[in-house]
């Protein structure tokens, strides 16, 4: 008997069985979220809805303000995504680029302010918040992730492995910092920027922590909080909540299946920085 | 551009790279700064371009005291040894960088970036990007780049070593013919004498920071300054042979073998030296000063390469190959008048 | 080539455009973080020794532990760290175990293995609430497609979120299925980073398959187990958002999954008492903290061996 042969078909077939089990609550999402009230409360439970109708959605739609829901997520994320990649480029350009006293220095302690976890942060935060007066609004989702020294500690990494010839050829052509920034250094950055900007933008889609303590009012909710609020709504009607479940993670799935690689590079660099 | 270093130091920390080096590049001229890795000549370079600012002396670009200035102000065109092409652009986009930041209008930063590349060979592979040309290809474009503001100096960091032999060859005419072509003054730093020699109108040897001599090429080959000068250009390397002058008479160090030579006259008893002779300087006489014996001889083409010994001391000597010597043989050897050189062992100071 | 050495006398001679031009650059950086990280941190350190601080009138009684104390004594904090631990305890050495198995079957040369990979990285990038919410009903104990599948090896309905001693399994389930991705990514990447080399040199001296795993792979895959241990561990102990989901925002069937940071929250949000809150905090910084340097100083132990 061929050893390998069997070792292969036990690699795969143990793979597959924790596949299945893995992507199981998916399924079951999707699947869920087409099915009427009767299909859901059904024992044995029934795998696939009888029909493909869109009509958990449009109650869902109708019961809670889910398209403001999801337009409030883009918009957060959008701004908050592009506010912070512009911050970041600059500051890695800095801790890159420029000299200036003190910049390592700096740059360790700003490193070490990463270990501080966010919900201690929050005390604080949600204090400032209400006192800028912005508490309740879109502004509270946005302006407190406006810097990230994670993304920065990535890109400052990128910057330092071009060459410093480029720099100075560019200077001796008489290229200010700012030029040399956004026609050299960024272009070349495109990937580690693919990659930020991806992580950045999964974190503000699925973000649910701080939303849920800064934002009251139904106009100013995202999607997550949205959708968890939307569970006294829905209350014996899983299948709504299935399909307001089921618009959230949607895009976001979609984006996967493009940018796997990206993402997964991303997590992997990340991750390392231990 | 006539260029003017007024004793150059440069300091770091207690480590002195370049001292107090004081040189004038006229106008127009190819110069190489030669020595060995770590003599300072990258530094020299660096400063000059203003990149590294000096620790001390002054720097002048045609009498216009440029020690202060920074880099972009000075006019000046670099190639790195790495090229430093950017890799997103195109030839074309590379070549027109540096007219783009000077606010050139587009259809003249066109005009001009065509130009420099027929010259330098480059123009059908204009929208290529970088990462699709050969070795030989980038380093012109790299060239191009730095000419296209016609800047009044070019300099060139070793621009050869990254290519290999058949190109570096090749690639030196190459810079000869476009820096006659513009006549725009050159400095370039290289660790090759035979580079430097081949394609130089000047050369500035250093050694540890210090400048050894500043001149033609073939005056630093035939008139060295000193012994680290001999030892450095030429290949073969010159042959040392260590001695001793007693009473009129070159002898060796182990006292073997002596010799009557014409330009001892005058040199003072004990003094230590070494007899250094090119392996081209010299010939069989059977009345010649230089008693020796055969240990090999090597066939090379046209002529034969004798590997001789005298007093214990091994040299190497361009022998015609109809001479017909073999191992073993014991010759006589006269020296030439060009070639031969005597220096002080202990201070390296060139005494004949 | 390395100029680094310019910096030093460049400082000296330049304009003073040139000289603020870093600090432009980091300007709009520096106020997110000083307003959002620096000031907070700051803040809440200093706010845990506020006795008695009204987080209304910024007023407070005198400096001192007594926040410390209440935190310390009080026994829903011991109840709230007890779970954390549990959780800790539980789900940081089960995924990683499992995360090493399927990294190592993912690592060998498979066909559609894109395929395989987004099934095992989804969960990463996913909003917790919308998958807490699928297992919430995948868990339900009547309808729920686990409880169905267990009925095919004779299992009893379990109730998994109505009953508090089966609301554990059922979280740790949920808290694994959701680190996996990411372990696995981690652990796929130091496998990746293993020289090819040792397995063949394995091979050539007669060793295979479990052996060559067991002796060479997890060895060399040490410093990534670590590494990923400390970070699943940091971020367990701030387990919070599994929770909601699941229970709809209660800690647990009866409360009884009351973790650090719904004690932080409660004190914040509903006693409003900041003080407390704030010393909470700095509590769980510090257990984090001692338990990375512990995982730290435990892989040092372990590379002299």
């Amino acid at each position: 008997m061929d050893t390998r042969k069997i070792s292969r078909f036990f690699v795969y077939f143990f793979l597959t069985l924790g596949a299945l089990i893995m992507l199981l609550p998916f399924f079951w999402m999707f699947s869920s979220a087409f099915k009427t009230t009767q299909e859901i409360n059904r024992f044995p439970p029934q795998w696939l809805p009888s029909r493909l109708s869109l009509d958990n959605f449009k109650r869902a739609f109708e019961m809670a303000p889910f398209a403001r829901y999801f337009m409030n997520s883009v918009i957060v994320m959008v701004c908050s995504v592009s506010i912070t990649t512009f911050t970041t480029i600059l500051a890695a350009f800095a801790f890159s680029r420029l000299r200036f006293p003190g910049r390592n220095v700096i740059f360790s302690l700003l490193l070490s302010l990463m270990m501080i976890p966010f919900e201690m942060l929050i005390i604080t935060n949600y204090t400032t918040v209400v006192n800028l007066k912005i508490y309740d609004t879109l502004y509270a989702l946005i302006l407190p992730f406006t810097s990230s020294i994670f993304y920065t500690y990535i890109l400052k990494n990128f910057f330092d492995s071009i060459s410093d010839s480029l720099y100075w050829s560019a200077r001796i052509d008489g290229s200010s910092n700012w030029r040399f920034l956004w026609k050299v250094m960024v272009p070349m950055a495109r990937p580690s920027l693919m990659t930020i900007i991806l992580l950045n933008g999964l974190a503000s889609w699925n973000s649910f922590m701080w939303p849920m303590y800064v934002v009251v009012s139904k106009e100013n909710r995202t999607l997550p909080w949205g959708l968890q609020v939307f569970t006294t709504e829905a209350g014996s009607y899983p299948e709504l909540l299935m399909a307001a479940s089921t618009v959230v993670v949607f895009p976001v799935v979609i984006l996967f299946l493009f940018a796997r690689k990206y993402i997964v590079r991303g997590v992997a660099r990340g991750g390392l920085k231990g | 551009m006539r260029v003017v270093l007024d004793h150059i130091t440069k300091k770091f920390g207690d480590f002195t790279a370049v001292s107090e080096f004081s040189a004038v590049l006229e106008d127009g001229e190819l110069v190489s700064l030669l020595g060995p890795s770590g003599c300072g000549k990258s530094t020299l370079l660096n400063m000059l371009s203003g990149i590294l600012p000096v620790s001390g002396g002054k720097i002048f670009f045609d009498d216009q005291d440029v020690t202060a200035m920074p880099p972009e102000k000075r006019g000046i065109g670099l190639v790195f040894q790495n090229y430093a092409l950017y890799p997103h652009m195109t030839v074309m986009g590379n070549i027109c960088f540096p007219l783009e930041t000077q606010k050139v209008p587009k259809a003249e930063r066109i005009e001009r970036a065509n130009e420099i590349a027929r010259l330098v060979h480059v123009d059908m592979l204009m929208n290529r990007k970088p990462s699709e040309l050969s070795g030989g290809q980038q380093q012109r474009v790299a060239i191009a780049r730095a000419l296209v503001k016609n800047p009044r100096l070019l300099l060139l960091d070793e621009p050869l070593s990254n290519l290999d032999a058949r190109l570096r060859l090749e690639m030196r005419e190459e810079i000869r013919r476009i820096q006659q072509r513009t006549g725009v003054t050159t400095i370039f730093v290289t660790h090759d004498q035979e580079e430097a020699l081949s394609i130089s109108d000047r050369i500035v040897l250093m050694r540890s920071g210090v400048l050894q001599q500043n001149d033609l090429p073939q005056r630093l080959y035939n008139e060295p300054a000193n012994q680290f000068v001999a030892d450095f250009l030429g290949n073969p390397p010159i042959n040392n042979i260590p001695g001793t002058i007693q009473n009129g008479l070159f002898v060796t160090e182990d006292g073997i073998a002596e010799a009557k030579l014409p330009m001892l006259e005058g040199v003072e008893n004990g003094r230590k030296v070494n007899l250094s002779v090119r392996s081209e300087s010299f010939v069989l006489d059977a009345n010649g000063p230089i008693a020796c014996d055969v240990t090999r001889m090597y066939q090379m083409g046209k002529e034969e390469m004798a590997y001789l010994r005298m007093g214990g001391h091994d040299f190497r000597a361009y022998i015609d190959a109809d001479a017909g010597l073999k191992a073993g043989d014991h010759v006589r050897l006269g020296l030439k008048k060009r070639g031969v050189f005597l220096f002080d062992r202990e201070t390296g100071e060139r005494i004949r | 080539m390395k100029k680094k050495q310019t910096a030093d006398r460049e400082l000296g001679n330049r304009s003073f455009l040139s000289k603020i031009e870093p600090y432009l650059y980091l300007l709009p950086f520096a106020i997110g973080i000083a307003v959002f990280t620096l000031y907070p941190v700051i803040n809440v350190v200093l706010m845990s020794f506020k006795e008695g601080y009204s987080h209304l009138s910024r007023n407070f009684d005198q400096w001192g532990l007594a926040n410390y104390q209440t935190v310390i004594n009080d026994p829903k904090f011991a109840q709230a760290i007890g779970n954390t631990l549990k959780y800790v305890l539980l789900v940081v050495p089960i995924s990683t175990c499992i995360a090493v198995v399927v990294a190592y079957l993912l690592n060998q040369k498979l066909r559609c293995s894109a395929l395989f990979q987004t099934a095992y990285f989804l969960p990463m990038v996913t909003s917790i609430t919308a998958v807490g919410l699928a297992w919430k009903l995948m868990y339900n104990k009547n309808f729920g497609i686990i409880n169905y599948l267990l009925s095919f090896i004779g299992v009893d309905k379990i109730p998994w979120l109505e009953n508090a001693a089966w609301s554990i399994p059922a979280l740790v389930i949920f808290g694994v299925w959701n680190i996996l991705p990411f372990t696995i990514i981690l652990l796929l990447s130091g496998l990746q980073n293993i020289d090819p080399q040792y397995y063949t040199a394995a091979r050539v001296d007669g060793s295979k398959g479990l052996r060559i795993f067991l002796r060479i792979t997890v060895p060399l895959l040490a410093p990534t187990i670590f590494l990923v241990c400390i970070v699943n561990t940091i971020s367990c102990f701030k387990v919070f958002s599994e929770l909601y989901p699941l229970f709809n925002g209660k800690p647990g069937p009866f409360n009884n999954l009351y973790t650090v940071v719904y004690y932080i929250r409660y004190a914040m949000m509903e006693s409003r008492k900041y003080g407390i809150a704030a010393a909470a905090a700095l509590i769980l910084f510090l257990f984090i903290f001692a338990f990375t340097m512990v995982q730290l100083l435990l892989q040092k132990k372990a590379k002299k061996r």
